[in-house]
């Protein structure tokens, strides 16, 4: 199978990377692994204040909604974080008093949404709330199982069932100027928050919950619909294991489920994210890029790659692979001719393209548009 | 009489402190323990959880490994839900000397250890993690032991007999009247207050910190810390326990313990003010990782899910000024006799094995200032939830149909597991789904044993022990402290002290999936819930 350019991971860098050349007029193939960050998307775009024109129309015509406004979003346990460009989901306030009186409803049973420390981070704002848990029959089969109450789970049945709760919600709110609901909707129909904003009578915030994180879920099966309808194939569930590469040059990827059919390609854009994604692999004595063995920035030995307080920022995190100017990757110390980097599994190696979702974006058309004045 | 007078106080929450604590309320006595942090948080929780036949020390010490028998039948009886019976190998590796293990054998049998030299073939059959190289084996009754289970069993049954506890609670004084301790003073640690407390005497059962404690009461003990340092594998590789047969030396002891392996030990002498934060080395990891896979040759490439340290309370013999002397065994001081100080009693030395005996030796000690006439019956009597030998049989006789959840908490709390059975269907929801620890069971150990932080309910639950080490199931264990005590600020204080708590086991081995999972949990942490 030969391809324009092959792209090897399927999260945020890698589908922004797809649809951009595809929309270009490239033919491109996604090999995917499965979960990527977007699974952890907390919904707002860190490092990226606003989008850039190219990155509103992407989106847009992904069907993604987004809205940008300078100020601050308030976060699952109840503390409150800078924000900018987000999900039309994230509420985003000038300041983090947004309301007077607040009601946190909380589904029956379930603990991966955090009403108590909601309502602890809100009251220290100055703000009264009141917490109350809705019991839906319709979730009742969730109750079977120990294990099955999860955000995904619920989001599922929420697709068909959000006008259940605006009807309890309605019922439950008193004098309260906002509500707080899970973020469990709209999974596949992204119009949900926006009609049950519509349908509750106050303002409505949603906060996150434990992974997967329901609108990066979203915004994944967005992106991907809108790849595959731009004619983009993509490979779900499969994982580059090798590489064959000759002077520099990479000619075709090894996956686990093709086999010997290689995919060919005149370019590669490696986008298979940290550590998480197994972008970066590491052993007692080194990391590593396991599908092209590149260069990867690192300090010698492992007692640097901590810091012993957890709330500190971890210098492994700020690996990555090496890459020139261009984002041409690096193997043994001679910039690849045809494989760009993008997305996190450049770590910190470029301080100026940001960081999480920043970086995945800003190094993405940074490698199409490399690919794309070849 | 007042509430806050006593007829003994103990020091000290760990095994040798719970176990005094059950003594002593067993003979009648009305008691106190004070622990200024949680329940085995010192040595008693930071070992192998190895429940020894004895035949470790039988060669260089016959007095321990007799003790340690004689103790490992009685835990057999009165701790079922708290040990396992695995038995265990001592192995020869083509590198030992075979000559030894007749030496090994004959001193365990006198020392009343059974000690059977089997075939290698049928070794590697019984254990097929051993490593296939092994040239002589020996069977003995070795098993493992759940150290905080054990701790809180016996706190439990010393609360059942009227007795009450104070953790968190760090004794800043005595109250002496001339030559004679007549109670403490103590400031909790969560809300600041300080309170006195009486009892004609206290019993000092501190580990390592009995020393620092003795100097409060204006005596000196001599102690030496020494640091252990192990590693926790996120399998269970092995079913029985493996020792080499050689001298005791580092890294020669692979224990079984419920969804985990652990490899220890190192011995390091470190100053005192490294016992309240000892950190494994990265040159410790590589020394357990290399000696263990001689063991079981999978542990190399087996995940490791933390590297920790505990410290062994050496003492050293009264007799010999020099103090180069240590003392094995246990320790018990009557500071009226050795110091001319009357109401206080030290009990140290020993090990997690002989914490009943100890215990005993203290509580004796004790009644005799006392002028209390009556026996031990801690070596006959069952701890609290080990009426069953099987767990399988406690789940069965709760559950008419258990799930593995129920069965794993069976596993944990014995017949106690009774307490969580609940009719509403939520409660079994599962908080930690790596050790399947449910939300009833949660419960129960905020209202019944004392938890009040998350790090607390680790040890009564293994709540993050799995191989999440926490990622997922920290916040909402702390939703539900949250819930029980109202307090927020303090829960989110402590889900980022558990988090720190957890790295730190975590970065010395911080590789491969290890690293992996400390990744997502940053992330999520940090990023997406906000901390």
């Amino acid at each position: 199978m030969k391809f324009n350019t092959l792209i090897i991971g399927g999260g945020l860098a890698g589908l922004v990377s797809g649809i951009s050349l595809q929309k270009a007029g490239h033919s491109t193939a996604i090999v995917s692994g499965g979960q990527n960050a977007l699974h952890f998307f907390s919904g707002t775009f860190e490092s990226l204040e606003e989008a850039p024109e190219r990155l509103a129309t992407l989106l847009t015509e992904a069907g993604i909604r987004t809205h940008y406004q300078k100020g601050v979003r308030l976060m699952p346990l109840g503390t409150f974080r800078p924000a900018a460009l987000s999900l039309e989901d994230i509420s985003l306030f000038p300041t983090p008093k947004f309301g007077k009186r607040v009601l946190i409803v909380n589904f029956n049973g379930y603990h991966d949404f955090f009403s108590s420390f909601l309502a602890g981070g809100l009251e220290k704002e100055g703000m009264t709330c009141r917490i109350q848990q809705l019991k839906l029959s319709e979730l009742e089969w969730l109750e079977q199982s120990p294990s099955e109450m999860r955000s995904v789970q619920i989001a599922r049945i929420m697709d068909r069932m959000w006008e259940v709760v605006v009807q309890e919600v309605r019922v439950l709110l008193k004098d309260e100027d906002t509500v707080i609901l899970p973020q469990v909707f709209g999974l596949q129909d992204t119009s949900v928050p926006g009609r049950i904003r519509q349908g509750i009578p106050a303002q409505v915030i949603f906060a996150g919950t434990l992974p997967p994180s329901v609108p990066g879920l979203r915004t994944q099966l967005l992106l991907k619909r809108r790849y595959e309808l731009l004619g983009g194939t993509y490979l779900a569930g499969d994982e580059a294991t090798g590489a064959h590469v000759h002077d520099g040059v990479v000619h075709s990827v090894v996956t686990k489920n093709l086999d010997t059919h290689f995919l060919e390609a005149e370019n590669f854009i490696l986008a298979s994210g940290g550590f998480f994604s197994k972008g970066l692999v590491s052993n007692p004595f080194q990391i590593s890029e396991p599908v092209f063995g590149l260069d990867v920035e690192q300090t010698d030995d492992r007692s640097g790659w901590y810091h012993p307080d957890f709330a500190q920022d971890q210098p492994y995190l700020s690996f990555g692979v090496k890459t020139d100017a261009a984002l041409h990757a690096i193997q043994n110390g001679k910039p690849m001719k045809n494989l760009y980097a993008a997305g996190s599994i450049l770590g910190g190696t470029h301080p100026e393209l940001g960081t999480a979702a920043g970086l995945a974006i800003r190094s993405a058309f940074a490698a199409v548009d490399q690919i794309l004045s070849r | 009489m007042n509430h806050n007078e006593f007829d003994v106080i103990i020091i000290g929450g760990g095994i040798t402190g719970a176990g005094t604590q059950r003594d002593c309320a067993m003979r009648g006595l009305r008691t106190l323990l004070i622990e200024r942090s949680d329940i085995a948080t010192g040595a008693t929780g930071r070992n192998h959880g190895l429940l020894h036949s004895g035949a470790r020390y039988a060669v260089n010490d016959p007095e321990s490994a007799e003790e340690c028998i004689k103790e490992n039948r009685i835990l057999r009886r009165i701790a079922a839900h708290c040990i396992e019976e695995t038995d265990g190998l001592f192995i020869t590796l083509p590198e030992d000397d075979l000559g030894y293990q007749q030496t090994f054998v004959d001193a365990c049998r006198k020392a009343g250890i059974r000690a059977e030299i089997i075939d290698p073939d049928l070794a590697r059959r019984l254990e097929p993690s051993i490593n296939p190289e092994l040239i002589g084996v020996v069977r003995v009754p070795d098993g493992s032991v759940d150290p905080f289970r054990l701790c809180a069993a016996n706190m439990l049954d010393a609360k059942l007999h009227g007795g009450q506890v104070r953790l968190h609670t760090e004794v800043t004084g005595f109250i002496r009247e001339g030559d004679t301790i007549r109670g403490v003073h103590t400031r909790n640690k969560v809300t600041g207050e300080e309170e006195d407390f009486y009892a004609p005497v206290t019993v000092n059962a501190c580990g390592i910190w009995g020393s620092p404690i003795a100097d409060l009461a204006g005596v000196h003990i001599g102690m030496y810390p020494a640091k252990g340092a192990l590693l926790v594998f996120a399998h269970r590789v092995n079913n029985l326990v493996i020792n080499r047969c050689r001298k005791p030396s580092n890294a020669d002891i692979l224990v079984p313990g419920d969804t985990v392996c652990i490899i220890g030990t190192t011995s390091t002498r470190i100053p005192f003010e490294e016992c309240d934060n000892v950190a494994v080395t990265p040159d410790e990891v590589t020394l357990l990782i290399t000696e263990g896979a001689k063991m079981a040759p999978s542990l190399s490439s087996t995940r490791i899910l933390r590297a920790y340290a505990g410290v062994r309370p050496l003492v050293s013999a009264d007799n010999d000024p020099t103090g180069r002397n240590i003392s094995r065994g246990i320790v018990c001081l009557d500071h009226e006799t050795r110091d001319g100080l009357s109401g206080l009693v030290t009990i140290t030395g020993g090990k997690l094995m002989t914490y009943r005996l100890m215990a005993e030796i203290a509580t004796d000690t004790v009644c005799r200032k006392l002028g209390i006439d009556k026996q031990c019956e801690t070596a006959t009597t069952p701890l609290p939830g080990s009426g069953e030998q099987s767990y399988e049989s406690v789940a069965q006789k709760i559950w008419e149909n258990p799930s593995m959840a129920q069965k794993a908490a069976a596993a944990r709390m014995g017949t106690s597991a009774s307490r969580i059975l609940t009719d509403n269907r939520l409660d079994e929801r599962l908080v930690c789904e790596c050790e399947e620890v449910s939300v009833s069971e949660v419960n129960d150990a905020i209202e019944r044993l004392d938890a009040s932080t998350l790090t607390d309910l680790r040890r009564r639950t293994r709540i993050g022990m799995g191989t999440c080490q926490g990622g997922f199931c920290a916040c909402r264990a702390a939703g539900l402290l949250a819930k029980a005590s109202g307090c927020i600020e303090k829960e989110r204080e402590g889900l980022a002290h558990f988090l720190q708590e957890r790295w730190k086991g975590n970065y010395p081995i911080g590789w491969g999936d290890t690293l992996r999972e400390a990744e997502y949990t940053q992330w999520v942490y940090k990023h997406v819930l906000g901390i």
